[in-house]
């Protein structure tokens, strides 16, 4: 496990570079993000261990960072002060751009995958803006008229969105529709839904809405979306099939969860950050042979435990909440970063703390 | 200066929002791991006494009126817990026979006992569960934020307050009404009734109250009561010489030695001649006052209070007004539902001897192991004063579980009129 402090800012974000397997962006806030400057790090994996190759000092804190896909030297930031901050590496001090729409924190930016020549941010405003990084205004607001922390691209089509909000509600948009009354809203599926009762269990009882805090987009399956957030549990839900209620739900998080991410190589794979200071490696029980169902003591089971999914490592190494962990896309399956409340970036291999 | 008001605030709001992240629903731990769990909002009990507890017409309390009883208890509730009485927000008393629930002498009793004008006071009445109720009112009001810090309490001098006065002539329209009727049944006759009914056998009952009493003795002398006694100096007149005097009552002085099932099977039965009821088998005439500190963990904390235990939960069930002795085994099923506990995971039960007949009866009901059951005797040892249970159960059961080093707790009773009530307590 490799170490690097960002000494007296505490991390909020962390990125491999899509371009380089040796790079890793950090955002992160003096004072936990509640009043300060922010920072983001450019860090390097050297054989001497990871070194900061740079960092840009802003006025506010920084809750999220997301690379160019269209560049390698560059990257967004996005600000407390509800600004956006494009920079180059290859520059000092000052960002090449600055984007100051959002009325109250953003919480996320999100690079398109697949256009590659969008990006869009999300904030506690109720917004979701795209933006081209060559144009000075953004190109479109979508309202979730709920403070929205994360809001994604589909990593397989272009014009395809996806946020989640306090309100838990997983809300999917598709630019591709007329931009009517519904301002591209296509899905709005509550994430509270339980799941659906099964032979042999008891149905699940109802569960409170509570805030989402973080989703992805599956990178194999392009209708499978994974959510998390302050009621602890990690669901993925079928867009096809949105009434249906969640496919899988994995409770284990003693508290909220602040980022899920897919694995890049393993369909079935997720990586979480929490609260409660760990980062959780997890099956979703899609794959073949996973996590299958305990005919045996099916009665016994906790109904909220569907899907056949379950954790399968933990990663307790923080000494305060877990907020961001990012997968390397190179290389050896296992590799990631995670960053932390600590004021450390952990740099490790989860198949090292993998159970059978 | 106003950019700088900007500023706090913002950080206010940004550190409310992670806050929030942190207080969701609560764990998906449920049951007995769950209830072990300590949180900022757990509403906790920081200190628990009661008086003596006196024979009725007889005993150290007989010419002692019930809000001094309550002054006292209240007293004693101020100087062990330190507590600055002006932080006291509400006092709810709990008492069955005192004409107009209390109200008036109570809340005057409040501002003799050392509390300024501010504490208010409330008296109740749920039968023989007012102590109880008393205690579950504040600590709902400490949950829903409407006090911060308060006091559930009983008192009641049955010696002074016990007779046909204490209930109102039934109308023609309540006695035209079946069930209504049956609601002033008395407790006796009704639980002669029910031990027929439903087969419990004299020689049990009589087995039931001597291991009350021995259990009683066994613990008077280990004194393991005399942490949640506090003494009081009141005024006796001796019914030999006339002569009033001044005395220290710090005893329960209606538990006896010697007794034993056999010498129990001796009394002739009260309510009929046929019966199994009998004065030594049932709870005892009796006078006293108990009082319970109840606020949230984090007042605790702030105000380095120390923490005997968390209220949990209670439970409050309707049954037939006859059958009113099953009320326990009817509250104590719903309460633990509640709470996600199995019976296996309660260490000891305080389940009120009103008699020993219902008792049993729900002992067996709910299958409980009668080795955890009232550890120290119940009210067939040492009385029933109505109002005064409820709340004398919790520093009985809470110090006991401390001792004992063991966590989980019930206490349950039935309520005339066809009603039990029960609540779960954890001790730390």
């Amino acid at each position: 496990m490799l170490e690097y402090r960002t000494q007296g800012y505490n991390g909020y974000s962390v990125k491999y570079s899509p371009f380089f397997d040796s790079r890793i962006a950090v955002a992160s806030s003096a004072n936990f993000g509640l009043v300060g400057n922010g920072r983001l790090y450019i860090l390097g994996l050297t054989p001497n261990g990871i070194v900061a190759e740079k960092w840009f000092d802003t006025q506010d804190s920084l809750f999220d960072t997301a690379w160019s896909e269209a560049h390698e030297n560059q990257l967004l930031a996005a600000s407390g002060d509800g600004s956006i901050k494009l920079f180059d590496i290859t520059l000092s001090e000052f960002p090449i751009q600055s984007w100051q729409e959002h009325s109250r924190e953003v919480f996320a930016v999100h690079w398109n995958l697949v256009a590659k020549d969008t990006f869009l941010s999300s904030s506690w405003d109720g917004t979701i803006k795209i933006w081209n990084p060559n144009a000075s205004a953004s190109l479109t607001t979508l309202p979730t008229h709920s403070c929205t922390y994360s809001a994604a691209y589909s990593p397989h089509s272009p014009s395809i969105l996806s946020s989640v909000s306090s309100d838990s509600h997983l809300r999917i948009f598709d630019l591709r529709t007329p931009a009517s009354a519904s301002n591209h809203l296509t899905l709005n599926i509550p994430i509270h839904t339980p799941p659906k009762p099964r032979m042999g269990a008891a149905a699940s009882v109802g569960v409170p809405p509570s805030e989402a805090l973080t989703h992805d987009w599956n990178k194999y399956r392009d209708t499978v979306i994974a959510t998390a957030g302050v009621d602890r549990l990690i669901r993925t839900f079928d867009i096809r099939a949105p009434g249906a209620g969640p496919i899988a739900v994995l409770p284990g998080h003693e508290y909220a969860v602040r980022r899920v991410t897919w694995s890049p190589h393993l369909s079935d794979i997720l990586l979480s950050a929490s609260y409660d200071m760990t980062c959780r490696v997890w099956t979703d029980g899609s794959a073949m042979g996973v996590g299958s169902m305990k005919q045996e003591n099916m009665l016994q089971q906790d109904p909220m435990v569907y899907g056949g999914g379950r954790q399968m490592g933990s990663m307790g190494r923080h000494t305060e909440f877990a907020t961001g962990v990012d997968w390397c896309l190179f290389g050896a399956e296992g590799w990631c970063a995670s960053t932390g409340w600590d004021e450390r970036v952990l740099v490790w291999d989860c198949r090292a703390i993998m159970g059978p | 200066m106003a950019n700088q008001t900007g500023k706090t605030s913002q950080a206010q709001e940004r550190l409310s929002q992670v806050s929030s992240h942190l207080s969701g629903p609560s764990s998906g731990k449920k049951g007995r791991p769950a209830l072990l769990e300590k949180h900022g909002d757990d509403v906790v009990v920081t200190c628990a006494l009661r008086t003596a507890i006196t024979k009725g017409g007889k005993g150290g309390f007989k010419d002692t009126a019930s809000a001094d009883l309550l002054v006292g208890a209240l007293k004693a509730l101020i100087s062990r817990s330190g507590i600055d009485p002006s932080l006291v927000e509400d006092i709810a008393v709990g008492t069955v026979l005192a004409p107009g629930g209390g109200a008036t002498e109570f809340r005057a009793a409040a501002l003799a006992a050392g509390f300024p004008v501010t504490a208010s006071v409330k008296g109740l009445n749920r039968q023989c569960s007012s102590g109880l109720q008393a205690c579950v009112d504040i600590a709902n009001a400490i949950k829903s934020g409407m006090i911060e810090i308060g006091i559930g309490a009983g008192a009641e001098s049955m010696s002074t307050q016990y007779g046909p006065q204490a209930v109102t002539e039934f109308s023609e329209l309540l006695e035209s009404h079946k069930e209504a009727a049956n609601c002033k049944v008395p407790m006796g006759v009704l639980s002669e009734a029910m031990a027929k009914q439903k087969g419990i056998p004299r020689k049990d009952q009589d087995a039931f109250a001597a291991s009350s009493f021995q259990k009683a003795v066994a613990a008077q002398k280990a004194g393991l009561f005399d942490e949640e006694i506090a003494p009081l100096e009141v005024k006796y007149t001796d019914p030999k010489t006339d002569e009033e005097k001044t005395i220290t009552v710090s005893r329960d002085d209606g538990v006896r030695e010697g007794i034993t099932a056999e010498s129990l099977a001796k009394i002739r039965p009260a309510f009929s001649k046929d019966g199994s009821i009998h004065a030594g088998n049932a709870s005892q005439i009796s006078d006293g006052a108990a009082a319970v500190l109840l606020m949230k963990r984090s007042t605790a904390l702030r105000l380095n209070q120390p923490i005997l235990g968390k209220f949990v939960q209670a439970s409050v069930v309707g049954v037939p007004p006859l059958m009113m002795g099953v009320g326990p085994a009817a509250a104590i099923p719903v309460v633990l539902q509640k709470t996600g506990l199995d019976k296996k995971d309660v260490d000891i039960w305080e389940i009120n001897e009103a008699f020993a007949s219902q008792c049993l009866y729900c002992i067996k009901e709910l299958g409980i192991d009668e080795k955890k059951i009232n550890p120290k005797g119940g009210a067939i040892a040492f009385g029933h004063p109505l109002g005064v249970t409820g709340a004398r159960q919790v520093s009985t059961l809470l110090y006991e579980l401390r001792r004992r080093g063991e966590r989980v707790g019930v206490t349950s009773m039935c309520i005339g009129t066809g009603m039990g009530m029960a609540a779960v307590w954890v001790a730390e």
